[in-house]
């Protein structure tokens, strides 16, 4: 299933409210929980963490992707979260992080994990179409800027 | 074998559609008495990409390796075990590389006269068109392309096979 059919708006936060690393992550598995997409939000930040605990996966030009193998899906999830302000989440290029994809894959679906992730690293090569993400003001905004890519 | 299509390659990623695509081909293949391939392209380019971008630390790199390694053996076992079960010889084939690019050098060097693959899935964006990478095989290589549709009815036609 290709990337832009799992951004729906009920998996997408504008704005996030968090201001720290820890806080982003939880926020975005609880947007997840509320939209029925997860159960477990503790099993679900205990494995985001610990792959940020390897290095961070903060890009560059405010933008993260964190991710990671979890028990706690069936398929492929993803979250999108937009901070205008920006949170510190240890970005290589040391700014803040405004725009976030969340991925989350069951063990045994490397394949489709890794296609949504390289659709992301494609996506984030558009600085453009990435500021007008940032700039977006709903979930409905942020879904249709997708679907028109 | 003295018809147009003598070797058939049939497109493996372990999606639903395309196994869908591998029953059809070993009908085909019988009909036809053509010979079989299937292929399953370990997506080193893509584990590459998300190094480079720094998605990936190459830890992660080597554990999804082995993990798309382990997938193709699974997928190919599958795709093999259909094909015996309707006494179909198979020659089944990993590779690892840019998805589109070994399947274009696979039916280069083996000859093909067929590739099939798997319904592809809907275009939500120029994007999606240009990055698909079944899509980007079927527009590049040199032989006819079969894309397998209707499930229901691919199944009917594999389970009446004798």
């Amino acid at each position: 299933m290709a990337l832009v059919d799992l951004i729906r708006p009920e998996v997408v936060k504008v704005p996030l409210v968090s201001t720290t690393k820890s806080e982003v992550i939880r926020e975005l598995a609880e947007c997840l929980r509320d939209a029925g997409k997860i159960s477990d939000v503790e099993a679900v930040v205990e494995a985001l963490m610990k792959r940020e605990s390897m290095g961070s996966t903060g890009l560059e030009q405010g933008i993260a992707v964190p991710h990671a193998k979890t028990q706690a899906v069936h398929a492929l999830t993803v979250a999108v979260g937009i901070s205008p302000k920006g949170i510190d989440f240890q970005a290589i290029d040391g700014n803040p992080s405004k725009l976030f994809f969340l991925l989350l894959a069951p063990p045994d679906q490397s394949g489709p994990h890794i296609e949504a992730l390289a659709d992301i690293a494609r996506i984030t090569k558009s600085q453009a179409f990435c500021r007008t993400l940032i700039g977006a003001t709903s979930p409905a905004e942020v879904v249709e800027l997708f679907s028109e890519d | 074998m003295n018809g147009p299509i003598k070797k058939i390659l049939v497109y493996v990623d372990g999606t639903e559609s395309s196994i869908t695509a591998a029953q059809y081909a070993v009908v085909l293949s019988r009909t036809l008495r053509a010979e079989l391939s299937a292929l399953y392209v370990v997506n080193t380019r893509a584990l590459e990409d998300l190094l480079k971008a720094r998605i990936f630390i190459k830890a992660e790199e080597e554990e999804y390796k082995r993990d798309l390694e382990a997938d193709a053996n699974r997928y190919l076992n599958h795709v093999q075990s259909l094909a015996r079960k309707k006494g179909v010889a198979i020659e089944a084939v990993s590779v690892s590389g840019a998805v589109h690019q070994e399947i274009k050098k696979y039916v280069r060097e083996s000859e093909i006269d067929l590739l099939i693959i798997g319904e592809l899935s809907h275009v939500r964006s120029r994007r999606d068109e240009f990055y698909n990478e079944a899509e980007r095989a079927m527009r590049s290589v040199s032989c006819s392309v079969l894309i397998v549709k209707d499930e229901d009815r691919v199944w009917e036609l594999y389970d009446a096979l004798t």
